[in-house]
């Protein structure tokens, strides 16, 4: 069975912001709380993943999540996920999985064979659930099939499965056009998870107290759009590593208070530091944008050497799962099931329209050009993680189109009648490659090095860049 | 104004420059071997005695590479990327795109007339992609990795690799030769499929003429001219394509220390 030694702590990253200092602690809250709850019995507890929009739902039924895949990442950041990682593969899962998942399953096996918390478990382990909501979302798998696993080691713990598609982009149709049947779909899947948690809890659904909760999501979704948007100052006062903390708030306690007030505390964070000129780094030499994957959370302290270097991420494609609600374009409603819908299929479709404009262009790509513009950006950053397919597929293939159809940088170059003429030639960009939580995957001295290349490769078009 | 080395410790083989003021004076290569230290010693020290260099008369030094943080004695750490490019724009100033076979990683780089980089892309963790599998295969054939470029060129029926893996590639090769396939014809076959994933890199950056290969792969003349079929134009290679970014380091050094007495 699993080998039961711990990693090597990593050192602790040093955070930008208070605000994203205190993330640490706010998430040993919320795990210490769900083991807390299970103990004393009185609300349900449910496994589930992020960013499916129906937390409202789970909040408004007193229902508690419990956040799987944050669980996953804690035991990466901790590297402690190599002893769960090594017990799924002894019961035949293979490593190129999903290693969110297989951390889980593992860690399930290991909990339901003990009867209680294998030894040593991070912030105390994950608690046992009274069921569990599962997600088909496009190409995203693990989400359907990783509580099945488990399951086999939870006979008596029922699966709930949302199914949330959305219109893919087509450069020639409105997704206007269809997007009433996927409306109609989606609301009447949020419906059955009601209907499910009525049964589960025995307790009715309080719609009053739903659209309390809705209202208070959508006023944190704009929140954080403009508290982000402030780190298009210069200096930039928070980048992607913080953005790795702050997350927290966004993707596992949204439509709470907590939620709001962290971001109302942010923001006033970041004003007060624009104002003082302070960026996240002393000396901001260049701008980065970290253009997608998951990051390897075993080595968020890569992101302090890329400040070592000047280097300063003012945005991030991952993780920021909200976008201006009034830039929507979707319909009003007062039922808070069918607003969560159109949430749902606005944000999805949120760079449709402005990557049809474009030649060539798509919304992932759309969205790279548009923040690459607003926040100045000098290269792009990304994080090709072995084991997950849903958010890292296309990664490469983005960096092609935006080299294909969007050069922004002026240089001199000696043409064929030996005059000097202006070309423009495209943002570099560096493709790191490891995993979210597997540390066998990583190198230090590589990825540095891969960093340091980079940064040579920046100061260099600094040099040669045409006035 | 005295000697400038360049220092290029890899992941198989330490490559050293000499740099004087009228060009490079000497070159030395050795296995890079498990102490890093200890070799970037012995290279400068080979440097030295062969050419009667002085410790006070060595200027500056630049190291570069995988091992690079182990020169100690290094003035300056530059990443093998800024050195091949400065190392090939000084050699074939026509050049902007270049590709490196290195033992650890192949590279692609877009570089300007100057030796700057605009881009770079390094292939994935896999040895399968870069010239590891070389020597994998020189092993498994008993011949000397020096060899199996014209060995290679000598094929009369190229075998189809079926996997672009390092340690698949050696148990096909393995099961190949139990077959009777000749060596040239396996060795041309190994030479596509590197060539053939060396290309994908190359598509994905982008290429502007002329393009170059570098780095030990391209001292394997099978490698270049599979790579040339596959592309449709000649590649350049420098005479002492393995010493590149020593080459490149050591005029960084040169650079800098003119910089430094000018002002």
């Amino acid at each position: 069975m699993a080998e039961e030694v711990k990693e090597v702590k990593p050192k602790k990253r040093m955070t930008a912001t208070r605000a994203a200092a205190s993330i640490g602690p706010m998430v040993k809250e919320f795990i210490t709380s769900t083991l807390q709850a299970r103990a004393e019995g009185r609300q349900k507890l449910a496994y589930t993943f992020i960013v499916c929009h129906h937390e409202e739902i789970l909040r408004a039924m007193d229902v508690i999540p419990i956040w799987t895949e944050n669980f996953a990442g804690i035991c990466g950041a901790k590297r402690d996920a190599e002893r769960f990682l090594q017990r799924a593969e002894s019961l035949g899962l293979s490593r190129s999985l999903c290693t969110y998942a297989l951390c889980g399953i593992g860690f399930d096996q290991w909990r339901e064979e003990l009867g209680q918390m294998p030894p040593d478990a991070p912030w105390g382990g994950q608690a046992r659930p009274d069921f569990m909501i599962s997600s088909g979302q496009i190409i995203c798998d693990p989400r359907s099939k990783w509580y099945q696993a488990s399951q086999q080691f939870m006979p008596d713990v029922p699966i709930y499965n949302i199914d949330l598609p959305y219109p893919l982009f087509q450069r020639d149709q409105d997704h206007r056009d269809v997007w009433d049947y996927y409306h109609k779909y989606i609301v009447k899947q949020l419906r059955g998870l009601v209907a499910f948690l009525e049964e589960q809890t025995g307790k009715k659904m309080d719609y009053d107290r739903l659209r309390e909760l809705v209202d208070l999501s959508d006023r944190t979704w704009n929140l954080i759009d403009e508290t982000y948007k402030l780190r298009r100052a210069v200096p930039c006062p928070m980048g992607t590593g913080d953005a790795m903390n702050t997350m927290v708030p966004i993707n596992f306690m949204m439509a709470t208070e907590k939620a709001y007030d962290f971001f109302v505390d942010l923001k006033k964070e970041l004003e007060e530091k624009i104002a003082r000129g302070e960026g996240e780094v002393e000396n901001e030499r260049y701008r980065l944008m970290w253009g997608g994957g998951l990051p390897a959370w075993y080595a968020l302290n890569d992101f302090n050497y890329f400040n070592s270097k000047g280097a300063s991420f003012p945005v991030e494609t991952t993780y920021r799962m909200v976008a201006p609600l009034n830039e929507m374009d979707i319909p009003e409603t007062r039922d808070p099931i069918e607003h969560l819908a159109w949430r749902w299929l606005g944000y999805w479709t949120f760079w449709y329209d402005k990557a049809k404009k474009r030649p060539g262009s798509e919304p992932d790509v759309e969205r790279l050009i548009n923040w690459i513009e607003e926040y100045k950006i000098d290269g792009v950053v990304m994080h090709e993680a072995f084991s997950c397919r849903s958010w890292h597929v296309g990664l490469i293939w983005q960096l092609h189109q935006l080299a294909k159809i969007y050069k922004p940088i002026p240089i001199y170059v000696m043409g064929k009648d030996g005059k000097r003429e202006k070309v423009y030639r495209e943002l570099p960009s560096l493709i790191l490659e490891s995993d979210i939580i597997d540390i066998t995957s990583y190198s230090e001295v590589d990825t540095r090095n891969k960093i340091d290349a980079f940064i040579e490769t920046l100061e260099s078009i600094r040099a040669n860049r045409a006035a | 104004m005295g000697y400038v080395l360049g220092i290029d410790i890899g992941s198989a083989y330490s490559k050293g420059i000499a740099l004087g003021d009228q060009g490079t004076v000497d070159s030395s290569v050795c296995p890079s071997g498990g102490d890093l230290k200890l070799t970037a010693e012995r290279v400068k020290e080979e440097l030295s005695f062969r050419n009667g260099i002085s410790a006070h008369d060595i200027m500056r030094t630049v190291a570069t590479g995988y091992g690079a943080r182990s020169v100690i004695f290094a003035d300056e750490v530059r990443s093998d990327v800024a050195c091949h490019a400065k190392g090939v724009s000084s050699l074939l100033p026509t050049v902007k795109t270049v590709i490196d076979v290195g033992d650890l990683y192949t590279k692609v780089l877009r570089i300007d007339r100057n030796g700057g980089v605009h881009n770079f892309l390094l292939s994935g963790k896999c040895a399968g992609g870069s010239g590891r599998i070389l020597q994998v295969i020189a092993r498994v054939l008993r011949v000397k990795v020096e060899e199996i470029g014209e060995m290679s060129l000598k094929s009369k029926k190229r075998v189809d690799f079926n996997t672009g893996c390092a340690v698949f590639s050696e148990s096909e090769a393995i099961s190949r030769i139990s077959e009777g396939v000749t060596k040239e014809d396996l060795l041309a076959g190994l030479h596509r499929a590197l060539a053939a994933q060396i290309n994908s890199l190359v598509e994905r950056i982008g290429v502007e003429p002329d393009v170059a290969m570098v780095g030990g792969g391209a001292r394997d003349l099978g490698l270049v001219k599979a790579l040339e079929e596959i592309r449709g134009h000649a590649i350049l290679v420098p005479a002492e394509p393995h010493l590149t970014a020593a080459l490149g380091a050591a005029i960084i050094g040169r650079e800098q220390l003119k910089k430094k007495i000018e002002s």
